[in-house]
């Protein structure tokens, strides 16, 4: 469960900034009085153009930044006061995340099961379903330099999910991939639901939505401009194409 | 801790399957000074040798016959007839060596015990010429000599009233204290913070530009247990690149030839228990300063190219103090034993030497301790300011 209530997050812009942006203010809001919730059992998309605030709305679940107004809880903990407890139940998975060149891929995610403290039996069992379900055991012991980006990509999933985290948070995670390594993770995405975890992706691709998502939020300029169900978004597309009812939405809140 | 732990070793690991970090924390470290000394020494021989074999062509301008009997030497050609300043035009080409034109009455003078006057012309470009003609006339000078003190009916103590006998109580220890003492520390700080240039880089700015900081930032280990991990291993292998510094310095001593075995008993005795102990106490605190102080400048860097902008000047930054411990008459004191790196290699010629005082080198390790805590803490600051840590 993550509930993100009237979260901002603020940043000061350098001179620079001010200039590139042609602005004279010194602040900007990378996501502005934002709230939503994710329910367990259920994959809840962020959408938007680039630069819309959802790696920033991510990346405060995730712990990585602090928002500067509002309160994020994921499984009841708060992200700022109790991260470490979040961090314990989340799993997170970028598209621009790269894996360590020089380690295989069973020294990877033994390096995070070891992070996340997990007793050695269980992180074997654990190793040996997610490896055998991913098909990693035909590379385990090479270097990550050496393999594949499809190869890569399992890897990367392995190591999200040898935890068996609760939440799942993903940011852009096809960004970048073919559709036959993509596969890999709509087909993750889809197990998480349906072991009832709580499953957070953000894209700019409406197919990906459509293909999984069970509740949407558009996110632009940082603000959250629509939100419901994704067959509430397909209701009101009359027939045209969910890309293009993206689009408008977008373009009417210029 | 353990989460440190799991930290040390995976950099470890990550580090010693990098070409990079190998090349330059052991390879180049233990390989530098061996190759610097014989290189310099084999070079400067051959080049010395082959000066000293080469036919040397000199024109001499009436010279005394005894001088001239000097000059009958296979290593040394004498040209003759040949205008002054066709000879000195020759000189400056390079193609002849050397010029003696003795002043007419030369030999007069002489005879008459005056002093005899010459020209002698050369390149001072090639300071062997000047050194073997001057041999050739030292020799002159002391037949002169000998001769008009028997003329004279003089001893020869009338040219040497000081009988001096010299003692140097220094023993062979402090001399190469002295000696030695400067260039180990220059060497091994060098190498110590070259060793954790790149480890630094790579375990920070590295991980920043790849993207995996912010999955390792999602682990429940704390930021505080994360640095301290990666300062740890970046540190163990800035201790590893000085000990193969020294190593192969102390390899080159051992193997080249020629070391009066005095000199070498000396150097096994500065290499005992007590010295490498006294050396670490120092060298583990001056790694964990660089450690935090690279640390530090590699969290703000976003790309590798930016943060070896950072770095590399600071290598000079380094190497100064170190080099001012080279000056001679630089002493340690109450006040320079507080001045991180200046106080390590000015301490190590004291313990070279075994001159120095308990008391000052406990200060010095404690500086370089409260030296390498502030390093830690301004490192730590860096890392938990989130602008640094995401690109």
């Amino acid at each position: 469960m993550i509930t993100v209530s009237k979260v901002s997050k603020k940043y000061a812009l350098s001179r620079k900034q001010q200039h590139e942006l042609q602005t004279a203010d010194t602040t900007v809001f990378a996501v502005n009085d934002v709230s939503f919730e994710c329910k367990p059992g259920s994959i809840y998309s962020l959408l938007g153009p680039n630069g819309a605030g959802k790696t920033t709305t991510l990346r405060m679940i995730a712990t990585l930044l602090h928002p500067t107004q509002g309160t994020i809880q994921v499984n009841g903990h708060d992200v700022v006061e109790n991260s470490q407890e979040v961090r314990k139940t989340i799993g997170f998975l970028t598209g621009s995340t790269n894996l360590y060149d020089r380690l295989t891929p069973l020294e990877t995610v033994k390096y995070f099961a070891d992070l996340h403290k997990m007793p050695e039996a269980l992180f074997r069992q654990r190793k040996d379903q997610l490896f055998t379900q991913l098909g990693i055991n035909d590379f385990l012991n090479k270097r990550i330099g050496q393999l594949s980006t499809g190869m890569k990509q399992k890897v990367s999933i392995a190591r999200t999910m040898i935890h068996n985290p609760d939440v799942v948070i993903f940011d852009e995670p096809t960004s970048g991939l073919d559709v036959i390594t993509a596969n890999n993770i709509i087909s993750l995405i889809r197990d998480c639901k349906s072991e009832g975890k709580t499953v957070i992706f953000s894209s700019h691709i409406m197919s990906e939505v459509d293909l999984l998502c069970d509740e949407l939020s558009i996110i632009h300029k940082g603000r959250i401009i629509y939100a419901d169900t994704m067959d509430a978004f397909r209701a009101i597309s009359h027939g045209k194409s969910l890309t293009e009812t993206f689009i408008n939405i977008v373009q009417s809140n210029k | 801790m353990n989460t440190i732990l799991t930290i040390i070793r995976k950099e470890l690991k990550d580090s010693l399957r990098d070409r990079k970090t190998l090349i330059s924390a052991v390879l180049m470290p233990a390989l530098a000074v061996p190759l610097l000394i014989l290189g310099i020494t084999k070079l400067q021989q051959r080049l010395n040798d082959k000066e000293r074999n080469k036919q040397l062509k000199v024109v001499l301008y009436n010279a005394p016959a005894a001088l001239q009997s000097l000059f009958t030497d296979p290593k040394i050609q004498l040209i003759n007839n040949i205008p002054l300043n066709q000879a000195k035009d020759s000189v400056s080409a390079e193609s002849y060596d050397a010029i003696l034109d003795f002043a007419p009455g030369f030999e007069k003078s002489i005879d008459s015990l005056q002093a005899g006057t010459l020209s002698f012309y050369f390149k001072s470009t090639n300071e062997i010429v000047e050194k073997r003609i001057n041999e050739k006339l030292e020799l002159y000078k002391s037949a002169i000599l000998s001769a008009r003190f028997s003329k004279l009916n003089l001893s020869q103590g009338m040219l040497k009233p000081l009988d001096v006998h010299t003692m140097d109580v220094a023993s062979t220890k402090e001399q190469i204290g002295v000696l030695l003492g400067g260039f180990i520390p220059y060497f091994f700080i060098l190498f110590c913070y070259l060793g954790c240039m790149y480890p630094a880089i790579d375990m920070l700015t590295g991980e920043k530009e790849k993207g995996t900081i912010e999955t390792l930032l999602t682990v429940p280990a704390s930021r505080f247990s994360i640095l301290m991990g990666k300062m740890i291993a970046i540190a163990i292998i800035g201790v590893c690149a000085a000990i193969m510094t020294m190593s192969g310095m102390f390899m080159v001593v051992r193997l080249s030839n020629g070391i009066p075995p005095e000199i070498l008993k000396a150097i096994s005795d500065i290499l005992s228990v007590k010295f490498i102990l006294m050396l670490f106490a120092m060298l583990i605190p001056l790694s964990i300063f660089f450690a935090g102080i690279l640390s530090a400048v590699a969290i703000r860097a976003s790309t590798f190219k930016e943060a070896q902008s950072y770095v590399t000047p600071m290598s000079f930054v380094v190497i100064i103090p170190a080099v001012i411990a080279l000056m001679p008459g630089m002493k340690l004191t109450w006040e320079t034993s507080w001045i991180p790196i200046l106080n390590i290699a000015l301490a190590t010629k004291e313990i070279v030497s075994g001159t120095i005082k308990n008391l000052q080198y406990l200060l010095i390790v404690f500086s370089l301790i409260a030296f390498a805590g502030i390093a830690v803490l301004l490192s730590i600051r860096q890392f938990s300011n989130e602008k640094n840590i995401l690109k």
